[in-house]
């Protein structure tokens, strides 16, 4: 195999899309039933899912049940799940607690148009892990960003707003943009083009967000300067979490929010997916700012549908004297809120994140692997989440993407597939969530699983 | 503001109100102080900006069938039911057991599960709609439905009714309850921003029109037909007490947006499986393009759903608009969305609402009859409300001539005597519900009458 000049052996793609192929065909031989019950779906929801993602190439597969770190399908496969629901499941399935907290729950009622003292217990603990001290809450993380919007708009009095060229903060107009723009589309890296994510957002609406790429905080500068005075606020995932798991260098996070700050402009924090993931504090924790404004969704609800979002006096100022309506039917319901209760006063305790540690201690391995082999790739690890980077140097912000043949990633999901390892799909990256639950065997499993395409593809 | 129709004093009003504000404080002790507390952590102490009531918020502690206790201990018939969401009643068996046995299997994995499919096929029953997505809320539900429509025709505007809820999405957060002091609003229907922060490029794509009006509808089209995606609205306006379509109102909309090329999108997140067994499309016999729903579908599980023809979910099945959440179609919504379609919210249920609703409207109008109040009430199955005037509203516009001060009255009348019902929305009743429950909604309003008319 010809090494390329740093050492690294350049991966034969004839051969990736080789054994793509087998992986494919073994993969059809287990997911029968999956495969017939799609063309029953498919009558009655569009691709035979709720949402189109579900559909990752080969065909989507239809879960059965989940119980600690295990999910097994339709066809009766068992997975060690590292998808995890795109990363909420980080207190694993079924989770004794949160099973006995929402059966108890749901029998005193679980939606009424009023609050219960629950929501003050989880807005007190969310407020301890994000040092913000006032909250609010959602049925998910889009409508949590939604809020953040809306919020950094009615407080500024401004209309544009700032974000990362390919992160994605859910699904609604205002943040649908660049969240996976294509080469052809993106235009120059210094400014990065408004491209809509879908069809079906009109024009004036997209150019309302400027992008610029991520760890650049020159960048985030000349954006206000080029803008003045037109920036509500600027939205980043801390960590950037759908490209696999880009880490923010040292001091870029602070530069941002006093760039943000010195414009008049609020900082909002997307941990979607990095809080209560990362560290038990999220991303607040684990960097150090303290940002205006905190969006959560996914794993604070301990496996229910939930969302929330979390500022300053300032930034939530408008709220509190009733100036500005933050409303939702769900908002706040008891079910979600006795799940989430139960979720972060006794399952992700401080305590319970040391096991992250001793998971990463094992997922470390997979450098060794990549090491051993010399692939142009490199793991990230923090808290429950991890990545495989599947290019010589770390990836640093979105274009770094575009170096990667999704060939590479794909095959790797289908290779952990096939041996028993749920992760995450995605087209260029190899991520993955873990869980407290998940065992040293769940771990090594993934490692073993590692070496194994390590060695059929450095061959 | 004088309330013109029935004439009655507003400083009688005020007397009232204040004397009953009082009794409210008195009521609700615990609540006042957990109040404090909350604020602390709590944006103005609640979870969503509706909790904020006058004189202060309730907190619940738990509800049972029919009923809702707060932290004070107070046991009121609940006729909020959430917003509307809870027909199936509060711990409705059935819910529960589904939701306690999937608790044990896992409630999420982002991939989708067989139930997922059975509440699809469910709904199809009922509206008739072939293909569905799930969402997590009303306002997801609205948003997808008006992106789909701007997808599938590669048009931007939406023709949205003024006064309608459609959820906080801003593609439709505009005119929900103008403020008709704003000569904007009033005069030339420019669409109004709910809440600060919404940018005005949202609203340049609306184009507002009364409800229950055929020809404002025609000339927007005869204006722009051709850039217009869609037509929303709530097919019987649940938003302003529960106005009705006049005769044909709908199947006119249905013509003109067909003639046009447009979508008609039906938002029954209030009216779907409340007002009928298959909501407003039943009760009318007029078919949408799109339908959104949520609230009263799960039970009380967060879920929200759109559904539309194979034409208009084209651009979902052929993935050229991407639709995507999280938590869509997870486990535990879609196994208490089940229990709710399958077993609780049958077609026998909207039999027992139509006596339940026969008693309650029958009871309202001999009494209001009996205290020579021109008002009026209007109910279909589970959801109903009085108007303080006496021929049916027609639109937001004649809705709001009325006094708010009133409705607050009538409002408190009804907590401090232990009944909770929504204050300007329609109230909701569940199969739980007995008609002792509604016989104390009509108890309470004879007290308020009483006091009104003395």
């Amino acid at each position: 195999m010809p090494a390329n000049g740093n050492d690294r052996v350049e991966i034969d793609l004839g051969l990736v899309e080789e054994l793509t192929n087998k992986e494919t065909a073994a993969l059809d031989a287990k997911h029968r039933r999956s495969l017939e019950y799609r063309e029953v779906a498919k009558t009655h929801l569009p691709g035979g899912v709720s949402s189109s993602w579900q559909t990752w190439p080969p065909h989507p597969i239809y879960v059965d049940r989940g119980k600690g770190s295990k999910v097994w399908d339709i066809d009766g496969n068992e997975y060690v799940d590292y998808h995890n629901g795109y990363g909420v499941m980080v207190m694993g399935h079924a989770h004794p607690k949160i099973v006995e907290a929402v059966q108890k729950r749901v029998e005193l009622g679980t939606h009424f148009a009023q609050p219960t003292e629950d929501a003050l217990v989880c807005a007190e603990n969310l407020a301890e892990r994000f040092r913000l001290p006032y909250w609010r809450f959602g049925n998910s993380g889009t409508e949590a960003t939604m809020d953040a919007c809306r919020i950094m708009r009615a407080t500024t009095g401004r209309t544009k707003l700032l974000k990362i060229e390919g992160t994605y903060h859910g699904h609604h107009d205002s943040l649908m943009v660049s969240v996976f723009p294509s080469k052809d589309a993106a235009g120059p890296r210094d400014h990065p083009a408004s491209v809509p994510q879908t069809l079906g957002m009109p024009e004036g609406i997209v150019e309302q967000v400027v992008n610029v790429p991520f760890n650049d905080a020159d960048a985030v500068r000349r954006a206000f300067e080029e803008h003045p005075g037109e920036f509500a606020g600027m939205i980043i995932e801390p960590a950037m979490s759908n490209c696999g798991l880009v880490l923010p260098d040292p001091g870029y996070l602070q530069q941002v929010e006093d760039i943000c700050h010195a414009n008049g402009a609020l900082l909002a924090f997307d941990e979607v997916k990095t809080g209560c993931t990362l560290a038990w504090g999220g991303a607040v924790e684990a960097f150090g700012v303290v940002p205006d404004l905190v969006c959560l969704a996914k794993a604070i609800g301990g496996g229910l549908p939930c969302g929330a979002i979390g500022g300053t006096e300032e930034a939530l100022g408008m709220i509190i004297r009733g100036e500005l309506d933050q409303v939702g039917t769900f908002n706040g319901n008891p079910l979600t809120m006795a799940a989430m209760k139960v979720n972060l006063t006794e399952v992700l305790t401080k305590d319970a994140y040391r096991r992250f540690d001793e998971v990463n201690g094992i997922f470390e391995r997979c450098q060794t692997v990549i090491d051993k082999y010399r692939l142009p790739a490199s793991v990230k690890l923090l808290g429950a989440k991890g990545s495989i980077d599947w290019r010589s140097t770390p990836i640093h912000e979105y274009r770094d993407l575009w170096e990667i043949d999704d060939r590479v990633p794909q095959l790797a999901w289908l290779w952990q597939l096939n041996r028993g390892v749920f992760k995450s799909p995605g087209s260029k990256w190899e991520s993955w969530s873990s869980s407290i639950v998940h065992g040293d065997e769940d771990v090594q499993r993934y490692v073993d699983n590692f070496e194994e395409l390590a060695s059929a593809i450095a061959s | 503001m004088t309330d013109q129709a029935t004439e009655i004093d507003p400083a009688r009003i005020e007397e009232l109100i204040a004397a009953e504000e009082s009794t409210f404080i008195e009521q609700n002790p615990r609540s006042a102080e957990l109040l404090k507390r909350a604020s602390q952590a709590l944006a103005a102490g609640v979870s969503c900006s509706w909790h904020s009531l006058t004189p202060h918020p309730l907190y619940g502690d738990r509800g049972r069938g029919s009923r809702l206790w707060d932290v004070d201990g107070n046991e009121r018939v609940d006729m909020h039911l959430g917003y509307g969401a809870m027909a199936a009643g509060h711990a409705h068996p059935k819910v529960v057991e589904a939701v306690r046995s999937r608790m044990g299997l896992g409630t999420h994995f982002a991939l989708p599960v067989e139930d997922t499919v059975v509440v699809a096929e469910s709904l199809q029953d009922r509206f008739g709609m072939p293909l569905w997505r799930f969402v997590n809320s009303g306002s997801e539900a609205t948003s997808d439905a008006v992106r789909i429509a701007r997808a599938g025709t590669g048009r931007d505007l939406i023709v949205r009714v003024e006064g309608c809820y459609h959820g906080s999405p801003d593609s439709l957060d505009f005119s929900y309850w103008p403020d008709l002091e704003n000569p904007d609003a009033r005069d030339r229907w420019v669409a109004q921003p709910h809440t600060a922060g919404i940018p005005a490029a949202f609203g340049d794509l609306l184009r507002i029109v009364p409800y229950n009006d055929v020809r404002a509808v025609e000339r927007v089209f005869d204006d722009e037909g051709d850039r217009i995606a869609a037509m929303i609205l709530e097919p019987v306006m649940l938003n302003v007490s529960a106005i009705l379509p006049e005769a044909g109102y709908l199947a006119r909309l249905r013509e003109v947006t067909r003639r046009h090329g447009a979508m008609l999108i039906f938002d029954e997140v209030k009216t779907g499986a409340t007002i009928a067994f298959g909501g407003a499309i039943e009760w009318s016999g007029v078919t949408p393009d799109l339908v959104t729903l949520a609230k009263a579908i799960a039970g009380g599980v967060p879920v929200g759903a759109v559904g539309g023809s194979e034409q208009a979910m084209a651009v979902v099945v052929d993935g050229t608009m991407e639709h995507e959440g999280t938590f869509n179609g997870n486990p535990l919504s879609m196994a208490a969305a089940r229990a709710t379609l399958t077993e609780v919210l049958t077609r026998d249920a909207y039999d027992h609402f139509d006596r339940l609703s026969a008693v309650l409207v029958g009871g309202l109008e001999r009494s209001i009859g009996g205290h020579g109040l021109p008002w009026h009430v209007n109910m279909i199955r589970s959801r109903g409300g009085l108007q303080h005037v006496p021929r049916p509203v027609r639109n937001f516009r004649e809705y709001v001539e009325q006094s708010d001060r009133l409705i607050h009255l009538r409002w408190l009348y009804q907590v401090n005597r232990g009944l909770f019902e929504p204050g300007s929305d329609p109230w909701t009743i569940s199969v739980q519900h007995t008609e002792d429950d509604v016989g104390r909604y009509v108890e309470n309003f004879d007290a308020f009458a009483d006091a009104v008319t003395a």
